[in-house]
């Protein structure tokens, strides 16, 4: 495993699973669901690192 | 601000995946080259994240919030008037030079350009610089986390300190990169929410603009004197002073950036590392700065946020934490603080892989022993990191006990530092410099950077000799600092070379303008090349200097 895509990956994967799945807990100042945006962003990340590393191989 | 359990989670999480990417490269490390250079192996997209990474360090982050907090917009000149000029420069014209000696270290470079004495003078301020500066934002990173996490200041920083040096050990520089980038992506993603939230709370870039007075929403209009803005800065010392001779100081001859650039797999990827870096450092103010000018505008919005006050103003430098705590539910909460910690590493594990290669090659094969073989010096290398971050602790122990003696080191170092960029670009340009010129021109340039300090007084510092000037800000005076250092070293270093002997130019090839063939790679497409990328860059910098103007 040397391409450094795969490890930045797979750990944005995993956070953003972890923040799409967390129960739903709420800032004092904002009504976003913050957790599920940003964990969806990073997962989407993640998967498109994950992409990139397996196109090229 | 308390911490749920998935927040540890995603903390812990992190620590594996940079231990585990020590792991990962550790088999790669076979030389002394590849633990403190590279091997010069990385590729262009890698080495340019760790370009901006290993700069984007705790105190980077946090400190960028409270200036927009503090000054608003203008905070901005930082990147858009003074780093990204200054590494499109890098790229473009130096990188030729530092890439093509072969050298090992900017030290090493002075050696091979000039001599031994201009190296060591270099080579010894580089490294006690590194090390101190690594201590500072280790007691920094501390001393926050106590405030806001109630963590023990020993626990975390031991904590942090032992985990960078797991993964610099391991691996050295190619393990330290490879993890900043992971860090550069989580520091945007981790902070990047928090503008949003906060600017969408603001009402919009339009809600921060009604809220605020309109010079903590430009960059230009009110730079004019130092009367119409709170930095107490004027054009020309904003322009000469951070723009010209401190951005490019740094970014130009610090080798715990262009270190990045020198472990790319090619000249051309060298060249290009500053270039490609440039397009995210001109995005990242939108991300560190504009939270704190956003706390400016929500503190006056009856929402139950202030800024928390400090010694009859405000404490700036909790604008970060006390936003994230308001935006910030357990789980993101636990990703922003984890991407606090990783800016954190970033840094110092720059200093580290700088420190470590600066002392054994400049230092220890330069002084100590030099014709051992090569396994020897890997051994140093690797010795050094451990003492490198042994001594970043103590450094961080002598700031918390004693302010007052880090903060006048500090100052020592900005008067070595703001000479530099003179010696570099007369090394570079003009092939008549000498090394006599440069180490003379050195020490004067410091000589006139303390003398500036010693003769001026702004906000009770400064004025030890006597005061023969005020100016508005320490800021507006560190500028002035700067410019007459540089000027002091620029005219020395001529004067002296002039009456000096040359070095013959046979000795001078690969290290001097028009001595060195400058590689034009016409057969590459156009977006790898440095030319067009520069030019690209160049004509976004103007458009958002315009559009913030």
């Amino acid at each position: 495993m040397n391409d450094l895509r795969v490890p930045i990956g797979i750990f944005f994967a995993i956070v953003g699973i972890l923040l799409v799945t967390a129960p739903s807990a709420r800032a004092p100042l904002t009504e976003v669901p913050v957790n599920l945006y940003a964990g969806s962003s990073m997962l989407l990340f993640g998967g498109a690192m994950l992409w990139l590393a397996r196109r090229k191989s | 601000m308390r911490l749920e359990f998935i927040d540890y989670a995603i903390l812990a999480l992190y620590f594996v995946f940079v231990l585990a990417i020590g792991f990962m490269i550790r088999r790669r490390v076979q030389s002394s080259e590849d633990f403190l250079t590279s091997g010069r192996s990385v590729p262009v997209w890698i080495t340019s994240l760790a370009f901006l990474a290993a700069n984007l360090g705790a105190q980077e982050v946090v400190g960028m919030c409270a200036s927009g907090a503090k000054y608003g917009l203008m905070t901005a000149h930082f990147y858009w008037l003074g780093a990204v000029p200054a590494m499109m420069f890098v790229g473009v014209f130096m990188m030729p030079f530092y890439y093509g000696s072969r050298a090992r270290s900017v030290p090493e470079y002075l050696k091979l350009r000039f001599d031994e004495k201009t190296r060591v003078l270099n080579a010894a301020s580089f490294a006690v610089m590194t090390v101190f500066s690594s201590g500072v934002s280790m007691y920094a990173l501390g001393k926050l986390f106590q405030l806001v996490l109630g963590w023990d200041f020993t626990s975390s920083v031991f904590l942090s300190a032992a985990i960078v040096l797991a993964y610099t050990f391991l691996g050295g520089l190619t393990s330290a990169i490879y993890n900043e980038v992971l860090q550069f992506f989580l520091i945007v993603l981790g902070f990047a929410p928090l503008s949003i939230l906060a600017v969408m709370k603001a009402g919009g870039w339009p809600g921060l603009a009604s809220r605020l007075p309109p010079v903590m929403t430009h960059i230009w209009e009110y730079a004019g004197t130092s009367r119409d803005n709170p930095m107490g800065v004027e054009a020309f010392g904003l322009v000469a002073g951070l723009g010209f001779v401190l951005s490019f100081g740094y970014w130009c001859t610090d080798f715990l950036v262009v270190q990045r650039a020198m472990a790319a797999n090619s000249m051309s990827a060298a060249r290009r590392t500053p270039l490609v870096a440039a397009f995210p450092k001109m995005v990242i103010p939108f991300i560190v700065i504009l939270p704190g000018i956003a706390a400016v505008a929500l503190s006056h919005m009856n929402l139950g946020y202030a800024l928390p006050p400090k010694d009859g103003g405000l404490d700036y430098d909790q604008a970060l934490t006390t936003l994230m705590a308001k935006f910030y539910p357990s789980g993101l909460l636990g990703v922003g603080l984890t991407a606090l910690m990783a800016s954190f590493m970033s840094g110092m594990a720059g200093n580290v892989t700088a420190f470590n290669a600066v002392f054994t090659y400049d230092l220890y094969q330069g002084h100590i022993r030099r014709d051992a073989p090569d396994r020897h010096y890997l051994w140093v290398g690797r010795a050094a990191t451990v003492g490198g971050v042994a001594l970043s602790i103590a450094a961080a122990y002598l700031a918390q006990h004693y302010n007052n003696i880090m903060d006048v080191l500090q100052l020592v170092f900005s008067f070595v530092n703001a000479p530099l960029f003179a010696t570099f670009l007369l090394g570079m340009f003009w092939k008549r410099s000498t090394g006599h010129g440069a180490f003379t021109g050195l020490l004067a340039g410091t000589a006139a950077a303390a003398a500036t300090h010693g003769l001026t007084l702004a906000e009770g510092k400064g004025g030890w000799i006597a005061t023969v000037h005020q100016f508005p800000s320490t800021m507006a005076q560190n500028f002035w600092i700067a410019i007459f250092a540089w000027s002091t070293c620029f005219v020395t270093t001529i004067a002296v070379s002039l009456a000096t002997a040359p070095k013959p130019e046979t000795e001078l090839h690969g290290l001097v303008y028009g001595l060195t063939e400058i590689p034009h790679d016409p057969e590459e497409p156009w977006y790898r090349r440095p030319g067009p990328l520069a030019v690209i860059v160049g004509v976004a910098l103007i458009i958002l200097n315009i559009i913030f103007w």
